[in-house]
């Protein structure tokens, strides 16, 4: 560590002496199986402030608000709250000690009137009878109170994005909480509707609220922030006062990994251009284009919700294309849906592999060749080919189950992300999309699944790898596209300037 | 063995026994043995004689699950791929009294009604499909409302009275063969013939693989490529040439066209699917399974006829019966989720 923030972490010290602490949390400690996320977190917040916390995607940000909020419970250490130390927390009790969390996605009555969402499940009112006139009132009087000319009457679905972001503020302060997290408020945000915020959060800071916020948006972050903590790896990297603080200094610090961790992948000769595809616009994606050779892995970094899922959707036909062109071997292709895509051999290994990638109630073997049936029109299945096609995959993959009739549902993350991929490998594609390949898988497997991407390079296939685990892309991939707000921001080719900083630089859109 | 779904064939390790032990149908098979020698052991006792075993009784029974049967059938493939359909006993009533009353009232011949009936059944489940494959709308509540649809078109057609057609679509009621009392007919050959199509479709085409993945997850089956809403519209096109053909063999058997004749079908049909071990939520159930949960429920209302037990105490226990098959059901396969987990 450098002798300057040293000194800067002692002002830093010095001056919270000077300073309220309204929540301090200390050594706390949290594992999930395989993955420990904190080890030792120290953490304080002073009363009135604006605290940012910064990271990459699964740094352990969320699981910092996940114990917060009361979701999740730490394994160890102490979390003291206006000076008292509290032993255990539920979201309700949480939320009794002040603290309101305002999640990414809304948490509201879509078909319910303004004032109902402010006072649900604290109904203003004497006993069980609920008096609307108080609640709209009131309603009125916060809603002023923050700026804002919402009717109280106003039924919530047809409000903004940033408008419902509004409500649910209003309802953190009317239940008087004392801390407010903010996670990535602004994620759907348009300009106005994020610098309408950001004065929100200022007022609320000068009632003596004290905030939390985490966004990707450095420039956010900058306009707003009193003092800014950085976590990696689950660790606190360091706490700044803003003023000390400088855009390089924060990315360096987000980023700073041991480079000998990364995977060494094994080099293939990449060949021709097998997939091309321009002017993909459709939902939020705007304007991309690719090109991916045989033999190659094509990166695409980028922070979530930058609609680098949403083009893997596009590509395979998921969700309709407004515009755009796919050309397979130099000849041009219709791809409208799933079915389409397999047939000129793409491969698609989703995001969310129990919600779209896997029959959980179902066996190994129906899950590996449903997505084969869609190669040829014989109408026939052989449950004798079948188990057949199946026991080849799981043991060429080493998928490690009792039975290939075993229910996916019993299998452990790794070993049901390779059956996700022996269902795609039994379609014999050429062209694979994975999108985030390794989430939630343990490091082992992780190295498996590594192996089993660079086996399909040798035979010529082609990849495109969407992933936010940095590390794992830098190594992987032979070039990397940067996305951000739904387009195509840079392209990184050249081995050498592939590292963390240039990508997160693209991705938030840093000015360094 | 047909009854052997391929889940347990290839476990080298268990041993026969085991494997039918824990084969998913053995509840419900276990349910229908106890249940076939609790009534032999009653009527013995009760009358000194076993009336239930008797030939005449067995072919019987087999007549009347038939048409349940055959309603069955497709109701698991609608189920299996997650859906339902509440229309099907007012639908029989409709397709029914409609038949009747073309070859009494209108003096149709009987090819030509059996071929429009086949078409009307098989267009209105297309378009009940239609909108159910085309709408993220639950399948409960579209059929209900088709439910009630076919019960005022079976009033309107009946005014309310049931229409006679004695002598009509008699090729239904042949025998097929006869040992002394034991008989089969037509219904019975035609139920156990499209017991075995099914299951053999069920497993051995693209097509029944499919039905579990479009129940079990959607989304996932999408991006397998597998158009969804037409797979969806094709089920219950099939569903409707079921319903018709279980509803012309109701008619020829009770040689009348009844508005009532299709009441609580739906119930009598979904309730059977279930005990067999199909979930309602989708992606799980077998042919086999359906057809023993039929079996079930229509021996048990035989024997407490045989036995001469009141039709209101039927109902409660059948109701219990029921509910007993499903809890088993239940508890054989957690017994099955326990066995898997302390594998894996």
């Amino acid at each position: 560590m450098p002798a300057d923030t040293i000194t800067q972490q002692a002002a830093a010290q010095q001056s919270s002496s000077s300073h309220t602490l309204v929540l301090e949390m200390k050594g706390i400690r949290k594992s999930f199986p395989g993955v420990d996320v904190f080890t030792g977190f120290d953490f304080d917040l002073r009363k009135g402030e604006v605290h940012c916390i910064c990271g990459e995607n699964g740094a352990g940000k969320s699981t910092l608000i996940k114990i917060l909020s009361g979701a999740h419970a730490p394994d160890g250490g102490e979390i003291i709250i206006q000076g008292k130390k509290v032993d255990s927390m539920t979201p309700r009790s949480a939320m009794k000690l002040g603290i309101q969390t305002i999640y990414q996605e809304h948490a509201l009555y879509p078909l319910l009137p303004v004032f109902e969402n402010l006072f649900a499940g604290n109904e203003l009112g004497h006993g069980p009878i609920v008096s609307r006139t108080a609640m709209v009132e009131k309603s009125d009087e916060v809603l002023k109170c923050l700026d804002s000319d919402i009717s109280p009457y106003e039924v919530v679905g047809n409000l903004g994005s940033g408008e419902q972001k509004t409500i649910e503020i209003a309802r953190a302060f009317i239940q008087e909480s004392k801390i407010m997290i903010l996670d990535e408020p602004t994620a759907s945000f348009s300009q106005k509707e994020t610098d309408h915020l950001l004065g929100l959060i200022k007022v609320l800071s000068q009632e003596g609220i004290s905030i939390i916020y985490i966004s990707h948006h450095l420039d956010e972050v900058f306009k707003i922030a009193d003092r800014v903590t950085v976590i990696r790896d689950g660790q606190k990297i360091n706490t700044y006062e803003i003023a000390n603080l400088t855009e390089q200094q924060l990315i360096k610090d987000m980023v700073g990994r041991d480079v000998s961790a990364f995977y060494q992948r094994e080099c293939c000769t990449i060949g021709d251009v097998m997939y091309e595809a321009t002017d993909v616009s459709g939902k939020g994606v705007s304007h991309a284009s690719l090109v991916v050779r045989s033999g190659e892995i094509l990166g695409i970094a980028g922070m979530v919700g930058s609609g680098r899922t949403e083009l893997a959707e596009l590509l395979f036909g998921v969700e309709p294309m407004a515009t755009g062109e796919i050309r397979i071997h130099g000849k041009k292709v219709n791809v409208r849906t799933p079915l389409d895509a397999i047939a000129n051999k793409m491969c698609f290994i989703t995001e969310d592999r129990q919600s779209s990638g896997l029959f959980l109630i179902h066996s190994i073997v129906k899950n590996a060749v449903i997505a084969s049936y869609a190669k040829s029109h014989m109408p026939f299945a052989r449950p004798v080919d079948d188990v057949k096609l199946a026991t080849k995959y799981v043991k060429a993959m080493n998928v490690i189950t009792p039975s290939v009739n075993q229910k996916v549902v019993f299998l452990s993350g790794g070993n049901q992300q390779k059956v996700v991929l022996a269902k795609w490998f039994a379609t014999a594609g050429d062209i694979f999309i994975f999108d985030e390949p390794t989430r939630g898988i343990d490091v082992g497997a992780k190295e498996e699944i590594y192996k089993i991407m660079t086996g399909l390079l040798k035979d010529g296939k082609c990849i495109i790898m969407i992933s936010s685990d940095m590390p794992e892309l830098i190594a992987m991939s032979d070039r990397i596209m940067v996305m951000r707000d739904g387009e195509m921001v840079a392209e990184v080719n050249r081995r050498e300037e592939i590292c963390e900083e240039n990508i997160l630089n693209y991705s938030i859109g840093g000015g360094v | 063995m047909m009854t052997l779904g391929k889940e347990e064939k290839t476990m080298s390790h268990a041993g026969v026994g085991r494997r039918l032990w824990q084969h998913e149908n053995t509840p419900i098979l276990l349910v229908l043995v106890v249940m076939i020698c609790v009534v032999v052991v009653v009527e013995y006792f009760l009358k000194g004689r076993v009336n239930f075993l008797s030939g005449m009784n067995i072919s019987n029974v087999l007549l009347q699950v038939s048409v349940t049967g055959i309603f069955a059938l497709s109701m698991t493939l609608v189920m299996i791929s997650g859906g339902i359909d509440l229309s099907i006993g007012n639908m029989l009533s409709f397709l029914g009294t409609g038949m009747a009353y073309l070859m009494k009232t209108a003096k149709w011949g009987e090819a030509p009604t059996l071929l429009l009936a086949l078409v009307v059944g098989i267009g209105l489940q297309l378009v009940m499909g239609w909108i159910i494959s085309r709408t993220k709308i639950e399948p409960f509540i579209i059929s209900l409302g088709f439910m009630s649809i076919y019960r005022g078109f079976t009033y309107l057609i009946t005014n309310g009275r049931e229409i006679t057609i004695i002598g009509k679509i008699n090729f239904l009621q042949e025998v097929v063969f006869r040992i002394n009392k034991f008989v089969i007919t037509v219904p019975i050959v035609l139920f156990i013939t499209l017991t075995i199509i099914v299951a053999l479709v069920v497993k051995y085409t693209k097509f029944g693989r499919r039905v579990y993945a479009v129940g079990g997850n959607e989304n996932a089956a999408y991006l397998a490529g597998i158009n969804v809403k037409n797979f969806k519209l094709l089920i219950y096109g099939i569903n409707g040439l079921f319903v018709t053909i279980a509803s012309m063999t109701l008619l020829a058997r009770l040689g009348t066209g009844a508005p009532v004749m299709g009441m609580g079908k739906e119930i009598e049909v979904i309730a059977a699917v279930v005990v067999g071990g199909t979930a309602m939520s989708g992606g799980k159930g077998n042919i086999w399974g359906a057809v023993f949960g039929v079996l079930v429920l229509g021996i048990i209302s035989n024997a407490l006829n045989i036995l001469g037990v009141s039709p209101h105490y039927q109902y409660i226990i059948s109701g219990l019966l029921i509910i007993f098959a499903v809890v088993v059901g239940y508890y054989s396969g957690l017994r099955t989720v326990k066995r898997s987990v302390r594998k894996a």
